[in-house]
C-alpha cells in the first residue's frame, strides 16, 4: 500500500527542486550561472529524488504515519485525535501538473506536523477525507450533529444552490454554508489594509532600481514625483523644507503602492472563497492563483472572533474568523477566515449559532480607563513634541510648536479605545471586544479556558483598575494577542476570574456526562 | 498560601548584580572608547542600580505566593506588574523541575507547569527546596491524571 502511495506522491518533485535551485543561482554573479546552474540543478534533482525515495507516509487505522530525511531520518505517528486540521494548497504550476501540498497540523510544536509534498490532486482529497473520516469515527461518541439543529432558513447563500436541500449526513459531499461573492469580495479587499504588504513596493523598487541606472540610495523617481509640488532637484546639500515634501510625497506613493498590492493580495488569496461543512467539520477552499482549501473540526476550535475595521463598520461588514490550536497557511497561525467578509448582522448571528452564545450586552470597563488613556496618549503627545524640541536642536527646523497639533488628537483618541471595549459573562462563554483599529470580538467558551489571571500594573493599583486574560490553546495569540478585558475593577476581575473558573470546572462535568459539543457546525 | 523559601532573593539579587555588572562594563567601555562619563556618574549608577536590585528582590519575595486549591494552582507574583494566575489542574500538560546552576549552589529548584496555552505557556515556581519541589511535582501530577478531561485541545 505504502508503495502505491509512494508512487502517486510528487513523481514532479525532482522538478520543482530544479525550478528552486535555479532560481536561488539566478542571484550570483551573472558569470556564475553558467557553471552554478547545472551544479545547482544535478544537486537539486538529485536532492529530489533522494527526497523523493525515501519519503513515505501511510493513513493506518489510528495514526497517519510520516518517515521522511535524506540524511537525517524521521518518522512520526499522528493520532487522528490530535490532528487539529488539514490544509491542502496548491501553487499555479502545481494545478497545471495536478499535483497538490497536504499539511497536518497538530496543536504540538511549533510548525506543521506533516507536509506531504506534491501528492496528486485525487490523493490529496482522498487523504483528506480519509483522515476526516477516521477521526470521526475515532472520537468516541459524538453527539448527532443534526439532533437538535432547527433547519435554518438560510438566506444567506444563493437560493440556486442545490447542495443545500439534500444534506449528506456522512459528509461525502460538502454542504455549503458561505460563498463569498464578488462584491463583498472587492469589499474586502478595498477596506483592509495588509501591513506586510507594505514590503511589496519595496521590494519592487529593489529590482527596479538594481536594474536599470544606480542612483545610489534613493531612486530618481522619488525626486522626479515630487518636484511638482515644490521637491529639490537633487538631494545634494537640499534645505530641510524640500526635503520634507520628498518624503512626504515619497510616503504618500509608498502607501498607495502598499494599499493596491493589499487589496491584490486579498483578491488573490480570498477568491472564489467557499465554506462548507461535511460531517463534523468545516471544509473551505479559496485563492485565484494558488488555490488553499482544508478542514477544520468543529470539535477543535477554541474561540470564534469577529473583526471589523472602521472603514467595514461604516459600510456595515464584517470577518468572522475561528480559531484552533494549529497553524494554519496564513501566517503562521491558525487563523481561519470563516466569513472573510459578510453584513454585519449575518456576521453576528454566525457567530451566536456557531458558538451557541446568547446575544450579548457588552458592558464597559469604567470611566476611570478613559482617563488612563487620556493620561497615556498625552504622554505619547508629550514625547513626539520634546522629539520636535530636540530636532531644532540638530537642524534648521524652527517651528517645533506646530507639532503640538497631535495634543488634539488625544481626548478623541482615548474616547475611541474607550467605547469600543467591552466584555459579556455569558452562560457558557466569556465575549471581549476591544480595539478601534482593528475591532475583535471574541467569543470564547469557558470549556476552553486553560489559564486565567489578572493582572494589576502599579498604575492600574493606584485606580483599583485591573485587566483579566484569558487564555486558551488557540494558536492565534501569538500574532493577535491573548483575549484580555482591560481596565475593569478590581472587583469586578476578581469575580470574572472567579466565574471562569467554576463554569470551566461546571462545563467539563457537563462535557463529561453528555459529551455534547456546544459548537454548531452549521451556523448559517 | 504559600511562601517560597527565603534563600530565593539571594538568587534573585545575585540574577540583578550580574546585569548590574553588565551595565557598569559597557559605561567604561563608553568611557574609553566615545565620551568620557565621570568615575563618579559610573559608580553612582551602579550602586543605584544595586540598591534597586536588592529592593526588588526583597519585595518580589514579599508578594509571591501560590497555592494548591481544589481545581487549580494558585499563583500571585509581580512587583511592577501584580498578576494573580490560576492553573486549572485539567489543563496542565506535564510538570518539569528545573534547577539552573546558581539554584544548585543555593540548594533551590524550580517546578515549571506547562499547559496548552501559548502564553504564559510555562509557568515556574521559583525558589523551593528540591524536596518541596518534588514533592509538588508530584501533587500536581497526580491532581492531573485525576482531573484529567477527555479531549485536552
Amino acid at each position: 500500500m505504502l508503495a502505491l502511495q509512494r508512487g502517486v506522491t510528487g513523481f514532479s518533485m525532482p522538478f520543482f527542486f530544479v525550478m528552486i535551485s535555479a532560481s536561488v543561482v539566478d542571484f550570483v554573479a551573472i558569470d556564475w550561472i553558467f557553471w552554478l546552474a547545472p551544479i545547482g540543478f544535478v544537486a537539486g534533482a538529485g536532492y529530489g529524488i533522494a527526497y523523493y525515495y525515501r519519503f513515505g507516509y501511510a493513513v493506518t487505522a489510528d495514526t497517519v504515519d510520516v518517515s521522511s530525511g535524506v540524511f537525517s531520518r524521521r518518522s512520526r505517528e499522528i493520532p487522528y485525535r490530535r490532528i487539529q486540521n488539514v490544509d491542502v494548497s496548491q501553487g499555479l504550476l502545481q494545478r497545471v501538473l495536478g499535483v497538490a501540498v497536504v499539511s497536518i497540523e497538530t496543536a504540538g510544536g511549533g510548525d506543521t506536523e506533516a507536509t506531504l509534498h506534491f501528492v496528486s490532486e485525487d490523493e490529496a482529497e482522498r487523504i483528506r477525507s480519509e483522515i476526516r473520516r477516521l477521526t470521526a469515527s475515532t472520537a468516541a461518541s459524538t453527539a448527532d450533529p443534526d439532533a437538535d439543529r432547527p433547519e435554518s432558513a438560510d438566506e444567506s447563500t444563493s437560493p440556486s444552490d442545490p447542495t443545500r436541500r439534500d444534506r449528506p449526513e456522512d459528509g461525502a459531499t460538502p454542504t455549503q454554508l458561505f460563498e463569498l461573492e464578488v462584491e463583498e469580495l472587492l469589499l474586502y479587499a478595498l477596506s483592509s489594509f495588509r501591513w506586510g504588504a507594505a514590503v511589496f513596493p519595496l521590494v519592487l523598487v529593489v529590482f527596479l532600481t538594481g536594474s536599470d541606472s544606480g542612483t545610489g540610495l534613493v531612486p530618481a523617481f522619488v525626486i522626479d514625483a515630487a518636484r511638482p509640488f515644490g521637491g529639490p532637484a537633487t538631494l545634494e546639500g537640499v534645505a530641510i523644507g524640500p526635503l520634507l515634501v520628498v518624503i512626504a510625497v515619497s510616503l504618500v506613493q509608498w502607501s498607495v503602492f502598499t494599499y493596491v498590492s493589499s487589496a491584490i493580495y486579498t483578491v488573490a488569496n480570498y477568491y472564489g472563497f467557499r465554506l462548507g461543512r461535511a460531517g463534523e467539520d468545516f471544509v473551505y477552499e479559496r485563492g485565484l492563483v494558488q488555490r488553499y482549501s482544508g478542514s477544520i473540526p468543529v470539535e477543535k476550535v477554541q474561540s470564534v472572533s469577529v473583526t471589523e475595521n472602521p472603514v467595514q463598520r461604516l459600510v456595515g461588514y464584517a470577518g468572522l474568523w475561528v480559531e484552533t490550536a494549529g497553524y494554519g497557511p496564513d501566517s503562521g497561525s491558525s487563523n481561519q477566515s470563516a466569513v472573510p467578509l459578510a453584513g454585519t448582522d449575518r456576521v453576528y448571528r454566525f457567530a451566536e449559532n456557531l458558538t451557541g452564545v446568547e446575544t450579548p450586552e457588552f458592558r464597559s470597563p469604567p470611566r476611570l480607563a478613559r482617563r488612563r488613556y487620556l493620561v497615556r496618549y498625552s504622554i505619547v503627545a508629550a514625547v513626539i513634541v520634546a522629539a520636535a524640541v530636540g530636532l531644532t536642536q540638530v537642524s534648521t527646523f524652527e517651528r517645533w510648536y506646530l507639532t503640538a497639533v497631535v495634543f488634539v488628537a488625544v481626548p478623541p483618541a482615548a474616547h475611541l479605545k474607550y467605547v469600543n471595549m467591552g466584555y459579556f459573562v455569558g452562560d457558557d462563554h466569556l465575549v471581549i471586544r476591544s480595539g478601534f483599529w482593528n475591532r475583535r470580538t471574541t467569543v470564547i467558551p469557558y470549556y476552553r479556558i486553560q489559564t486565567i489571571s489578572t493582572r494589576r500594573s502599579i498604575f492600574q493599583r493606584r485606580l483599583e483598575l485591573a485587566s483579566l486574560t484569558v487564555d486558551t490553546a488557540s494558536s492565534r495569540t501569538f500574532a493577535w494577542g491573548t483575549p484580555t478585558i482591560y481596565d475593569i475593577d478590581l472587583e469586578t476581575a476578581r469575580e470574572i476570574h472567579g466565574t471562569g473558573r467554576e463554569r470551566l470546572q461546571s462545563a467539563l462535568r457537563e462535557r463529561a456526562r453528555t459529551d455534547d459539543l456546544d459548537l454548531s457546525v452549521d451556523f448559517t | 498560601m504559600e511562601s517560597l523559601h527565603p534563600r530565593i532573593r539571594l538568587l534573585w539579587i545575585a540574577r540583578g548584580a550580574l546585569a548590574a555588572v553588565v551595565l557598569a562594563v559597557a559605561l567604561v567601555v563608553l568611557d574609553q572608547w566615545r565620551l568620557t562619563v565621570p568615575t563618579v556618574a559610573i559608580g553612582v549608577v551602579v550602586a543605584l542600580a544595586l540598591v534597586l536590585v536588592v529592593a526588588y528582590a526583597v519585595r518580589l519575595y514579599q508578594v509571591w505566593r501560590f497555592e494548591l486549591q481544589d481545581d487549580a494552582l494558585y499563583l500571585e507574583r509581580g512587583v511592577v506588574t501584580f498578576v494573580e494566575t490560576a492553573v486549572p489542574f485539567v489543563r496542565v500538560q506535564h510538570v518539569d523541575t528545573q534547577f539552573g546552576p546558581i539554584e544548585r549552589v543555593l540548594g533551590l529548584s524550580s517546578v515549571v507547569v506547562y499547559t496548552a496555552g501559548s502564553r504564559n505557556a510555562d509557568v515556574r515556581i521559583p525558589g523551593l527546596t528540591p524536596d518541596r519541589a518534588r514533592s509538588l511535582q508530584e501533587t500536581l501530577r497526580e491532581l492531573a491524571v485525576e482531573s484529567e478531561a477527555e479531549d485536552a485541545v
